[in-house]
């Protein structure tokens, strides 16, 4: 008879395994949806700025500004100039958003997302000429006419009616939003450096003294560890993280729910059982998404790092916290693979999955609805409490691992590690007695109380 | 005295409150070919599930080419009735994983497929989709999967369900030749000609129970021939009814097609005494006893509860 290997159960447990992935992440969709879509989105992002830099036409002409005074084009000579203009933007930038340590990289930015400027600066103090520039405008003669009411210029510059004397800017329908914003910032910014002069002050020192110093939030422990305050580790962080563990487990536990029913579906499954016992099938599914999940992981993770150290953040995440991640990341798998495993061998279709897999769902969505109360308070006692609910315990405790700005106590990270396995245990226990049984089971699809008397005959 | 290839020890198995398996014991020779028969839910099916380990016994014990059932799998070779393929494998693809789910070296294992996609006629489809496969195609393919890895015991439940002719014959030479090197075959069918014609030992089961277990020729002997078939030679289908009519005819119906009366005769009237009767009563052409057939056998058995044999044209 035939040469056989006797190399048993692993054998049978890695052909599957093998299988599940080289079907898995060598079909288009995988490939699409899980590989390319991400790099594509992660490059679209990054180019983003610089494409719109690129399709934006440069500034170049006159600005006409009608000013009885005559002093508020020469400070809009000093404000439209191409450095100005780009310091404005930087300005914005950090001013809008929490990414304070991206200076360099916003002034990069800045430079991207504005058109080359070359303004000149026209000043018309004869009033009488406005119809005339207006139509200079219309035929994009002139970038822009600016004018100038008198009493914007006074030192209570507000109307008869008591209202804030209004400058018009009247540019071309062409004109880009974002050109016209940083002309109508610098106009603004010349005006009041006019009214301050017209005023009898100095514009410099008044600008000094009204500077809002910035603030350097310091947190500090009960152990007397301080730390920077930063909304992004605090906010964004954990939940990058937990989406991270979120998306690769739920991608991997999907493709297992969908296989499993298609090999009952398809009446394949008799087969298999002939030549491996449910036990192995089990876990050569289980282990065959656990490499497609960690591949995923590695992708996603490597963008997520290449992120993170382009924006000067790379010392965001240490190697204590990656090696918690992994644990957790572990431990998060194996309650949705056995999960979604056991539910696609019980049911014939994924309209029946749904019903069996909301309640567990429920549970699994705790962290999406308590991402923000645990990222303020990550050792709070909601936060606390709901890191011991299985299955949301690996989720739960990335999100306070990674949103704490000092370490969370070791013996809840440790007590969460052991009494989160032990619950993958049960859950591996009753998951492979649903296998075992609901593989070779037709028809109506099981009620959880059904469910629960297969765990106690398997 | 014959070595058994499968022996089970009265065992039982049960779903809930039914009771698909009570107390069995049955003996399957080494290298036998052995008909597993019996009308829709008799319990074959769960009988070859715990042949094959799939599903275990609640009582008793199974034992599989000299060894526990687990431990014989990969020298067990199965083609369930409902079978399947994964539909976007190719199917060389699909047949080198089930050669290696049951332990076959990937050294010359291509070689092993290749040869057999060329035993079924079938090497234009190596490197097709399953899904591009007619449901003939799809079978030989199913039956490659169950026997690629040279099994000492292969198990075929329904093997010739939605073969064309060619096909099915093509299909019963090669379980011929596996029978002829040496194989033990168990073969479960509803087709009682099919079980006749290649079975030398027949195991009728019904509700859980074995109720048959002999070779071919001790069926023949210990079932005795109760069917006369008369001609008449005015092949009136009326005859048929005035034939009925004779002293020990249970039953008597027109086959059509052959222009026959086919007469039952009752357990306790003389077959010999009803042919003579026959030939008295009307002129005849033909008159014959009829050889016991597996299909009356199984009719006698199990009851009038399934339909007759495709294949007897009653008319």
């Amino acid at each position: 008879m035939a040469e056989r290997r006797d190399d048993g159960a692993m054998r049978k447990i890695w052909a599957v395994a093998f299988r599940e992935l080289r079907h898995t992440v060598l079909t288009k969709g995988f490939i699409f949806g899980a590989l390319v879509m991400p790099v594509i989105m992660f490059g679209a992002i990054a180019a983003i700025g610089m494409l719109v830099g690129m399709q934006m036409a440069p500034v170049s002409g006159k600005v006409a500004i009608v000013d009885q005074s005559g002093r508020v084009a020469e400070f809009a000579r000093a404000e439209l100039t191409p450095e100005q203009v780009a310091k404005d933007m930087e300005e914005r930038l950090s001013r809008n958003s929490e990414f304070k340590s991206l200076g360099t990289a916003s002034g990069a930015q800045a430079s991207t997302v504005l058109p080359a400027f070359d303004v000149a600066v026209d000043s018309v103090p004869d009033a009488s000429r406005i119809d005339e520039l207006r139509a200079k405008v219309q035929s994009e003669e002139l970038l822009a006419l600016v004018i100038v009411p008198p009493e914007a210029l006074k030192a209570d510059p507000s109307d008869a009616e008591g209202n804030p004397a209004a400058v018009t800017l009247i540019v071309p329908t062409k004109s880009a939003p974002r050109t016209t914003a940083a002309m109508e910032r610098a106009l603004a910014r010349a005006i009041v450096k006019a009214r301050v002069t017209i005023a009898g002050s100095d514009y410099r020192s008044i600008n000094s003294l009204m500077e809002t110093p910035p603030t350097n939030v310091r947190r500090i422990s009960a152990e007397g560890v301080e730390s920077d305050e930063s909304r992004i580790t605090k906010m964004l962080l954990p939940m990058g993280f937990m989406m991270l563990i979120w998306i690769t487990t739920f991608t991997s536990g999907q493709y297992l729910l969908t296989t499993t029913i298609e090999e009952k579906a398809s009446k394949v499954m008799e087969v298999l059982l002939s030549a491996v016992s449910p036990m192995q099938l089990l876990c050569g599914k289980i282990l065959g998404y656990a490499m497609v999940s960690m591949l995923m992981l590695g992708i996603y993770g490597a963008l997520g790092t290449t992120a993170l150290a382009a924006a000067a953040m790379g010392d965001l995440v240490s190697p204590g916290m990656v090696a918690l991640l992994v644990v957790y990341f572990v431990m998060s798998y194996a309650f949705v693979s056995t999960m979604m495993a056991s539910v696609g061998s019980a049911v014939n279709d994924l309209r029946e999955a749904q019903s069996l897999v909301t309640p567990v769902m429920l549970i699994l969505t705790i962290p999406l609805m308590l991402w923000l109360p645990i990222s303020e308070q990550p050792n709070g006692m909601l936060a606390t409490v709901a890191s011991f609910i299985p299955p949301a315990i690996p989720f739960v405790m990335v999100l306070r691992v990674t949103a704490s700005s000092e370490p969370i106590a070791a013996w809840q990270v440790a007590v969460s590690i052991v009494w989160g396995f032990a619950w993958v245990a049960i859950f591996l226990w009753a998951g492979a007695k649903i296998f075992r049984v609901g593989v070779l089971m037709q028809g109506k699809p099981p009620t959880p109380r059904e469910l629960l008397k297969w765990i106690r005959m398997a | 005295m014959t070595t058994a290839a499968v022996r089970l020890t009265s065992v039982r198995k049960r779903f809930g409150s039914t009771e698909a398996v009570r107390g069995m014991d049955l003996v399957v020779p080494e290298g036998s070919l052995t008909g597993f028969i019996g009308p829709n839910g008799a319990g074959k099916s769960t009988t070859i599930r715990m042949i094959m380990s799939i599903i275990h016994p609640d009582e008793g014990s199974v034992e599989v080419l000299g060894s526990d059932a687990i431990a014989a799998k990969d020298r067990i070779g199965y083609l369930p009735e409902e079978r399947g393929l994964y539909r976007r494998m190719r199917v060389t693809e699909f047949l080198k994983y089930m050669a290696t789910l049951k332990g076959v070296p990937s050294a010359g294992l291509g070689a092993r497929v290749h040869a057999w996609l060329e035993r079924v006629q079938l090497t234009e489809a190596a490197k097709k989709r399953c899904q591009e496969l007619s449901k003939g195609q799809q079978q030989k393919i199913q039956f490659i999967a169950s026997v690629i890895h040279d099994p000492d015991l292969i198990i075929l439940d329904e093997p010739f369900s939605g073969l064309d002719p060619v096909n099915a014959r093509l299909l019963n030479r090669l379980i011929r030749d596996l029978h002829a090197q040496g194989r033990t075959i168990i073969f479960s069918t509803h087709v009682m000609h099919q079980a006749e014609q290649l079975c030398d030992r027949i195991i009728l089961i019904n509700r859980g129970e074995k109720i048959l277990d002999a070779s071919m020729p001790e069926i023949h002997r210990r079932f005795d021939p109760r069917t006369v078939l008369v001609e008449p030679s005015s092949h009136d289908p009326a005859e048929a009814a005035r034939l009925a009519g004779l002293p020990g005819v249970q039953r008597a119906q027109w086959i059509a097609d052959r222009h026959m009366a086919e007469l039952s005769v009752a357990r306790e009237a003389d077959p010999q005494v009803v042919m003579r009767a026959a030939i008295g009563m009307i002129p005849v052409r033909t008159v014959e006893l009829r050889k016991t057939t597996l299909d009356d056998v199984f009719v006698e058995l199990v009851g009038e509860a399934m339909p007759a044999s495709e294949e007897s044209g009653n008319g």
